[in-house]
């Protein structure tokens, strides 16, 4: 069982890794945002599995992480909107939006 | 004996969640697909690893911060999913 | 009335999950769980009737059809051809905001759809395959939603 939960740990580590591929390149923000989201919620994943192997008190820290996962995505919509607080409905989305064919173009604006 | 088993089988298939909302991170064409990639598998993910851990409880303490766990993670993921598509979505560029 | 019993009762529940249940944390739990219903009907009153036995029921089903989300957007992660084809639709809902949130998060969790907010009235909806049909599943949440709050639906099961 320790061995096999150690496997579990590092594969959730090596699947966090790929995330973090996501960061680095965006293209748009809310890509590396959406990435960091799942390193949170990968480390909350780590820290139980690591709760069970070594001491149950981590998941508290688990617990933790996970409200600042939240939390930051919080701060990221705020900084998103324009005048920082927090509501993304404030602005209508840009029109036309319906027609537009998802192409992962999102972020290039000049 | 029993809980071992359950351990083994929850943990693994947690741990295919999280690979498969990792690869479709990285696959998938748009953010916004990437996006429900994301959510969905992500949280299925710490749902199966919890449920899994929790076999190896020994109080009910740690079962109900384990609950607590998920729940928060739940109620954020379909919170912040909602949030950054909108903010995506402001961003967008319309092609002509 | 019956949201401040509900409110208190979930934080002096959490308190009681945090704490481990250790009696020499009751005093500062009684006190904390005041000031957080305090604070939560302060941030978001209670305008509507909420039916606690109706979120029981429907709790099986979201279990459920995240479990369907999460399977379905696995096997299209990992299908050598990527088969999606992704798409918008708008959704007109006369919820009321609290309750449209909640049928977004609930909606972003259930195969195939995303909700990115709400425009003039309307969810705006992503969905990742639009030819699999999973728009179907739209009215059907928004109705159970609807009951929570005590909202009768035509078309409410």
């Amino acid at each position: 069982m320790t061995v096999w939960l150690h496997i579990v740990a590092l594969g959730l580590l090596a699947s966090l890794g790929g995330a973090l591929w996501r960061v680095w390149r965006g293209p748009s923000q809310a890509d590396r945002m959406m990435a960091a989201q799942l390193v949170g919620t990968g480390g909350v994943g780590v820290l139980i599995v690591l709760a069970a192997l070594q001491d149950w008190g981590l998941l508290v820290v688990a617990l933790a992480l996970a409200l600042l996962a939240a939390l930051a995505a919080v701060g990221f919509i705020k900084a998103q909107t324009p005048d920082g607080a927090g509501d993304p409905e404030e602005t209508a989305p840009p029109s036309g939006w319906q027609n537009r064919r998802a192409t992962g173009q999102a972020d290039k604006r000049a | 004996m029993m809980a071992d088993v359950a351990t083994y089988v929850l943990t693994a298939l947690g741990l295919v969640f999280f690979v498969a909302g990792t690869v479709g991170l990285l696959r998938f064409p748009d953010t916004f697909s990437r996006l429900h990639a994301l959510t969905k598998a992500d949280n299925l993910g710490l749902g199966f690893i919890a449920l899994g851990v929790a076999f190896q409880a020994d109080t009910w303490a740690q079962l109900a911060m384990l609950a607590l766990i998920w729940a928060l993670a739940l109620l954020a993921a379909g919170t912040v999913a909602q949030l950054v598509a909108r903010a995506a979505l402001a961003q967008v560029q319309v092609d002509e | 009335m019956k949201a401040v019993i509900h409110r208190a009762l979930l934080f002096a529940a959490v308190w009681l999950v945090l704490t481990g249940a250790d009696p020499a944390g009751f005093a500062a739990g009684l006190a904390v769980s005041a000031a957080a219903v305090w604070l939560s009907l302060h941030l978001l009153p209670a305008r509507h009737p909420f039916k606690l036995w109706r979120m029981a029921l429907h709790f099986p089903r979201f279990v459920i059809g995240s479990v369907r989300g999460g399977v379905d957007v696995a096997l299209r992660a990992f299908s050598p051809g990527l088969r999606l084809n992704p798409g918008w639709i708008e959704v007109p809902s006369d919820l009321p905001d609290g309750a449209r949130a909640a049928l977004g998060g609930e909606l972003s969790l259930m195969p195939g759809t995303l909700v990115a907010g709400s425009a003039e009235g309307k969810l705006i909806v992503h969905l990742l395959d639009t030819d699999a049909g999973f728009d179907a599943a739209i009215p059907r949440e928004e109705a159970e939603i609807a009951a929570l709050i005590g909202r009768a639906r035509a078309g409410a099961p």
